[in-house]
């Protein structure tokens, strides 16, 4: 327990990341491969006549890419908290339970099917994911249930069993995928990012913002779990109930995030390593800074997949792990000395 | 306890509002396909742009990906990304009336997303023979250039009607296709590679496997005993030192036809993996290939 976090500091750091994020996202709004004029932009065309290139590029596309970069980034990251205090281990991120090879089975199988139509804006690739990475978590969970007292082994073990199984199913599939379905896919599971329609930003928004902020109301409960969970239990804390309602919301904004951009990797492990060693393991600033965190870094990272190669692109996760890996152990060994690991 | 239904209450609330102000998509074209003569085409496959230039629309094209360098002014227009990721971004810049694309989850992906925002998108499926001369009628008829369309596909049948009657009645030459050397892939029965490899009087030596482009062992090689194998170059600047390398890794299979009689031969690739209105010309690469004899080679 850090005594030296009061409210104050806590909204105040919250508001600065905030802003920051914010202002990054109109900084990286305004880069892209196209030139575009925020002037002619915001010009309002005459009745009738067609908008503006400009106006399309920078609303219709741009716009809509950096929002769902950041919602993508603040659920990976805020989740990577969660799995990491659960499972007490420096190595968890949201994929460790099988959400991410659950989630590339459902899209390999909706490609190889050959599925071509949408259900409110969403591609069956996104509806398959969401399902098969819901679908994985409930499997392991409920074998990891079943192996009772060393539960958090047993769920890293069927984690990790899963995870190979699926991916020697996605390995098969991709082994007699047509060579183009397998294209498609194989940047799906690098993570790759387009812009959405409104409506599914709105909605997957609206979920993953709720689902960080249930997180951060389970941070004091986090807090004393990752102690230890007989203290918790001796102060009057359902360790279970905690750790099931934190695991099914975590599981869920992954699930989300999953379905809207692939599989976008190596958020949510580092970004809440980094948090954690620059301002301490509290879990109630921990599932917020977090958040702010991997959005901005996504958002970051996602403008970089746009530009590097443009007018081509990149899957965003090679550049989170290129961007990220350096970063992350510049971090590590110049922090290394007030390192808080979970547990 | 409070804030948990506090932030149950805001979630639903927000998903109804979603639903009343933002509803969800449509799938609706702001105007649908049908013919039109399009003045600004962006066309996103190297083959596509083969068949707008054939179709005399090259004035027309504002838009191609990448690898489009054939016709040489081909390789002239400004590039909206590349075939495997294109950049929605440089297309609608070009201010297209109409964007061309072929048919996979990719490029559905892209001209869905196109149509989205009121552009008009042709997807056609030039997969097989038979698809390129639909495609090429479909997008005469969505370029108004129907007649075209009709005379291009006339000289393409015609000239691979010349091919195989120059070839007809001649002993089958049974060809292994390679489409990488390590591991070893070759082009399997369900390609157009075999569709050509058969237009040129050849057979395929793989017989019929469930991958479309299988990767064998050295013992079906051997047991397939194919009497010409081809190599399409990757790199068309490279083809010799492909050539090396080739006859370098093949000649340890000794008893193999193809190789005792020194008929490995490393092609132009770029001819060949492109089905375009450049078939007769890959068809004939192909047939030289195998009967050498037949052009006074």
């Amino acid at each position: 327990m850090h005594p030296s976090l009061t409210p104050r500091i806590l909204l105040f750091r919250t508001a600065l990341a905030t802003a920051l994020l914010v202002a990054i996202m109109l900084a990286c709004a305004m880069i892209g491969p196209q030139d575009v004029s925020l002037k002619a932009a915001l010009h309002r065309p005459p009745a009738g006549a067609a908008v503006s290139p400009d106006y399309e590029i920078l609303v219709r596309v741009r716009i809509p890419r950096v929002l769902l970069a950041a919602m993508v980034g603040a659920a990976l990251a805020a989740s990577g908290v969660i799995f990491q205090a659960l499972l007490g281990n420096p190595l968890a991120d949201p994929y460790i339970l099988g959400v991410s090879s659950g989630a590339g089975l459902g899209a390999m199988i909706a490609v190889i099917a050959g599925l071509n139509w949408t259900l409110w804006g969403r591609s069956p690739i996104a509806i398959f994911a969401f399902v098969g990475a819901l679908g994985t978590v409930w499997l392991v969970w409920g074998i990891g249930r079943v192996t009772g007292r060393y539960q958090v082994t047993g769920l890293l073990l069927a984690g990790v069993v899963v995870n190979a199984f699926f991916s020697a199913m996605i390995m098969f599939l991709v082994s007699v995928a047509k060579s183009q379905q397998l294209h498609a896919t194989l940047f799906w599971l690098m993570g790759n990012m387009t812009e959405e329609d409104f409506f599914v930003l709105w909605m997957g928004g609206g979920g993953i913002v709720a689902g960080i902020t249930a997180l951060y109301f389970l941070g004091p409960q986090l807090n004393v779990i990752s102690v230890g969970h007989e203290d918790a239990r001796s102060i009057g804390i359902s360790v279970q109930r905690v750790e099931c309602i934190a695991f099914a919301i975590s599981a869920f904004i992954t699930a989300v995030a999953v379905s809207l951009s692939g599989l976008v990797g190596f958020v949510g492990l580092i970004v809440p390593h980094a948090v954690r060693l620059l301002f301490g393991p509290d879990h109630r600033q921990l599932v917020p800074l977090s958040a702010l965190v991997g959005a901005m870094f996504l958002v970051v990272a996602d403008t970089a997949a746009r530009m590097v190669v443009a007018p081509a692109q990149l899957p965003v996760g090679v550049v989170t792990a290129m961007i990220g890996g350096p970063f992350f152990l510049l971090l590590l060994v110049s922090h290394s000395r007030k390192v808080f690991w979970p547990r | 306890m409070v804030k948990w239904w506090l932030l149950s209450a805001a979630f639903v609330l927000w998903t109804a509002l979603g639903s009343v102000i933002v509803r969800p998509p449509a799938d609706a074209t702001r105007h649908g396909p049908g013919a039109r003569t399009s003045v600004r085409i962006v066309s996103m496959a190297p083959n596509l742009t083969e068949i707008l230039f054939a179709l005399g629309l090259g004035p027309n094209l504002v838009g191609v990906t990448q690898d489009s360098d054939y016709p040489p002014a081909a390789a002239q227009k400004p590039t909206v990304g590349s075939f495997w990721q294109p950049s929605i971004e440089a297309v609608i810049a070009m201010r297209p009336d109409l964007v061309v694309t072929q048919t996979f989850a990719q490029h559905r992906e892209l001209s869905r997303r196109l149509r989205r925002m009121g552009y008009r998108s042709l997807e056609v499926a030039v997969e097989t023979v038979a698809g390129l001369s639909e495609g090429i009628a479909a997008i005469g008829e969505a370029t108004g250039t129907t007649g075209q369309a009709d005379a291009l596909c006339a000289s393409i049948r015609a000239e691979i009607d010349r091919l195989g009657t120059l070839t007809a009645g001649t002993h089958r030459v049974k060809v292994l296709w390679v489409v990488q050397r390590e591991p070893l892939r070759v082009a399997g029965r369900n390609t157009f590679i075999h569709e050509m490899i058969e237009l040129a009087g050849g057979e395929n030596a793989i017989g019929p496997t469930v991958h479309i482009y299988p990767a064998v062992g050295s013992e079906q090689v051997i047991a397939a005993r194919p009497e010409v194998i081809i190599e399409p170059a990757m790199l068309p600047g490279a083809m010799e030192q492909q050539r090396q390398q080739a006859l370098a890794y093949w000649n340890r299979f000794e008893n193999v036809p193809a190789v005792t009689a020194g008929r490995v031969y490393v092609i132009d690739g770029d001819v060949v993996s492109r089905l375009s209105p450049r078939l007769p010309v890959a068809i004939e690469t192909i047939a030289r290939c195998l009967r050498p004899d037949l052009f006074g080679d």
